[in-house]
């Protein structure tokens, strides 16, 4: 299998460090398109598609191999290893700053630092734990995505997912912009807004790894207060709250997130030195 | 050609008031910061939600309007999309009025920049009360049948894996019958042997001992007769197994066996009157239509009634669509449907005890047309004669 072909990776810039972006919920590489041009000049810049989304292979998502995040940190870690990169930092956001903790767990030697943009460890309330969300509210999103994949998912989606050896279908539903199978999207939503990741949180605080979290003033989706809560869950992190609203800082306020990336970068290189 | 007169129109209509245009249009209108705060909001998206326009310009956003599901879908979907790609087209949300209730919608937006810089968000809403009906009555119905087509894929599952425990079972069994007969030849050679040397060499003084012996004689011959036609139940099967269903024709292949049972039953003056022009050839194994014309044709000789030579009709028939006739009528002796209809096609069931036979023959017809897709149909009277009917796939 070509995981560089399974998840649309494309490589851009020179240097001798690798950043690698990984997209969030609900679209796909394209959303850093703002902000990954402006390391090229200094860094070896990864993009990918997780499997599921964009130009991924659609075949390729196998709901139980996906059925937490650690399948989709597999595969990110498929892709550093096909690209033969080591201590890479990787940016990730919303769901995939979860994703990125998973991986950096996984092979220590593989991610030397980590971008959460939006993290959220949990969405849902727990005793003692603000996520913002209650179960209900998971489920109202799902309704929602129902009712706007309502159109096209009927007639597509059984054809697709019962017929890997036909792409040109696959290529039909990437072609409208940030859509992908709406079976898919909704149980990537499930995997994702019903994931617990507190404890590998705690697990990453043990390895203090240099980790910043770039948080919006006004998130809906991963509020203050949960980038409060995993800034004091690891000690070696830094927390920059970029003053906007909405879940993308890196489509709202690209420079201001490219400032926050580029620095904490710089200072963890310095700091090596 | 004359040019219709275009009807008057009143001039206040040509000069339609822009504002009371916006503000009252069918369609809600409102628009907002890059961020989603609302800046102008048409006095029927007012109405709509229940806000005066103070209580929402450059208060609230327009994320805040909408259900908390419908929010989570914009902020992760629409929102990237509107900064990526300018525009969201038909989005299907519901909004939350001011006194909690919902109203669904459909959202479109255009994302307006001033030197590249998002500006202003404009935003349409259409009322889609009625149409979310319908979408929530199909949503409701795929999801049913999606569930159906799983619970039916489950049965199907199950069906198959039972069918193939019968059909193994089926193998079974005819394995079972095969060593079981087989097994069951070689005492009772012996037990004729033995026998046979026992009439050369005993002598009998009790008058009735003939008479013993002679029904001795024959029940053996009856043990090795059932035997023998165990055994080509068996045999017959395990070679359909291995030979092609093929487009036989009719009436050579029916003259063979005629022929054939002429030279075993010569004595009868039999008349046969054989008739495929309508059908010329059916599809089967031969060694099963051999089988299935052999028994039937036997059987309307060995049946014939006394005093009456046997007269016997082979047809071929179209029957439908799908399917073709093959009767056999004989004149011989009839069954008694009425009692033994039941059991006619019963293994070893035998109806007519004066006539020597195994009680193979019929099962062994009905269990090659079954095996063939087809079924077997029987009309007799007692006295007059039979008529099979055996209708087959084309």
């Amino acid at each position: 299998m070509d995981v560089l072909k399974r998840n649309n990776v494309s490589v851009s810039g020179t240097g001798s460090q690798a950043l690698v972006f990984v997209h969030g919920f609900g679209c796909d590489q394209r959303m850093w398109r703002l902000v990954a041009p402006a390391f090229e000049d200094r860094y070896r810049v990864v993009l990918l598609d997780l499997v599921g989304a964009g130009q991924s292979d659609l075949t390729a998502y196998d709901p139980a191999r996906y059925s937490t995040l650690d399948g989709h940190a597999d595969d990110v870690l498929a892709v550093l290893a096909a690209l033969d990169l080591h201590h890479v930092a990787v940016v990730g956001h919303s769901v995939s700053a979860m994703i990125a903790v998973l991986a950096a767990l996984r092979e220590p030697t593989r991610i030397d630092r980590l971008v959460l943009v939006g993290p959220s460890p949990r969405y849902i309330n727990d005793a003692g734990y603000t996520g913002g969300f209650e179960q209900a509210d998971i489920e109202e999103l799902l309704e929602a995505m129902d009712q706007n994949y309502l159109g096209w998912s009927g007639a597509i989606t059984p054809v697709i997912m019962g017929h890997p050896e036909r792409p040109e279908l696959a290529a039909e539903l990437n072609a409208s912009f940030c859509r992908t199978d709406p079976a898919i999207a909704r149980h990537f939503a499930r995997v994702t807004f019903l994931s617990d990741n507190r404890a590998d949180v705690a697990a990453l605080a043990k390895r203090r790894l240099p980790v910043l979290i770039v948080q919006c003033a006004h998130d809906a989706i991963a509020p203050v207060a949960v980038g409060e809560y995993l800034h004091r869950q690891l000690p070696a992190s830094e927390l920059v709250v970029l003053d906007t609203t909405g879940h993308c800082p890196h489509l709202s306020v690209p420079q201001a997130t490219i400032d926050a990336i580029d620095q904490f970068l710089a200072a963890a290189r310095t700091a090596e030195v | 050609m004359s040019q219709e007169p275009l009807p008057k129109l009143d001039l206040r209509l040509t000069q339609e008031n822009l504002d009371d245009l916006y503000e009252h249009a069918p369609c809600g209108y409102c628009s907002c910061l890059p961020d989603g705060t609302l800046v102008k909001l048409n006095q029927t998206l007012l109405d709509w939600l229940g806000y005066t326009r103070e209580e929402l310009v450059a208060n609230w956003c327009l994320q805040q309007l909408l259900t908390t599901g419908a929010r989570m879908h914009y902020e992760m979907h629409c929102a990237p999309l509107l900064l990526l790609h300018g525009q969201v087209r038909e989005m299907s949300y519901l909004l939350r009025r001011k006194d909690g209730s919902t109203l669904p919608v459909l959202l479109n937006a255009t994302l307006l920049r001033d030197a590249d810089k998002p500006l202003v968000v404009r935003v349409t809403l259409f009322d889609i009360t009625e149409r979310r009906k319908y979408e929530q009555e199909l949503l409701r119905a795929k999801t049913q049948a999606e569930d159906q087509s799983v619970q039916l894929a489950r049965a199907n599952e199950q069906l198959v894996s039972q069918n193939e425990q019968l059909t193994r079972i089926n193998a079974d069994l005819d394995s079972f019958v095969y060593t079981a007969s087989h097994d069951l030849k070689q005492p009772l050679h012996n037990m004729v042997g033995l026998f046979r040397e026992l009439k050369r060499t005993a002598t009998f003084h009790d008058p009735e001992a003939e008479q013993l012996v002679g029904m001795f004689d024959g029940a053996l011959q009856q043990i090795l007769d059932t035997i023998a036609g165990l055994t080509e139940v068996v045999q017959l099967q395990r070679m359909l197994e291995q030979v092609p269903v093929e487009a036989v024709p009719m009436l050579s292949f029916t003259e063979e066996i005629v022929r054939s049972l002429r030279e075993r039953l010569p004595e009868d003056g039999a008349t046969f009157d054989l008739d495929f022009s309508a059908v010329p050839t059916l599809r089967l194994t031969r060694p099963g239509l051999h089988s299935i014309l052999f028994n039937l044709l036997s059987n309307a000789l060995k049946y014939a009634a006394p005093g009456r030579p046997p007269h016997v009709q082979v047809r071929t028939a179209p029957a439908d669509h799908n399917h073709v006739l093959l009767s056999v009528q004989d004149n011989g002796l009839g069954i008694d449907l009425e009692r033994h209809g039941r059991d006619l096609f019963q293994l070893f069931r035998r109806f007519h005890p004066e006539v020597p036979g195994s009680g193979m023959g019929l099962y062994l017809v009905n269990r090659l047309v079954h095996q063939a897709g087809g079924r077997v149909e029987v009309a007799s009277t007692v006295g007059e004669g039979t008529t099979f009917q055996i209708l087959l796939p084309r």
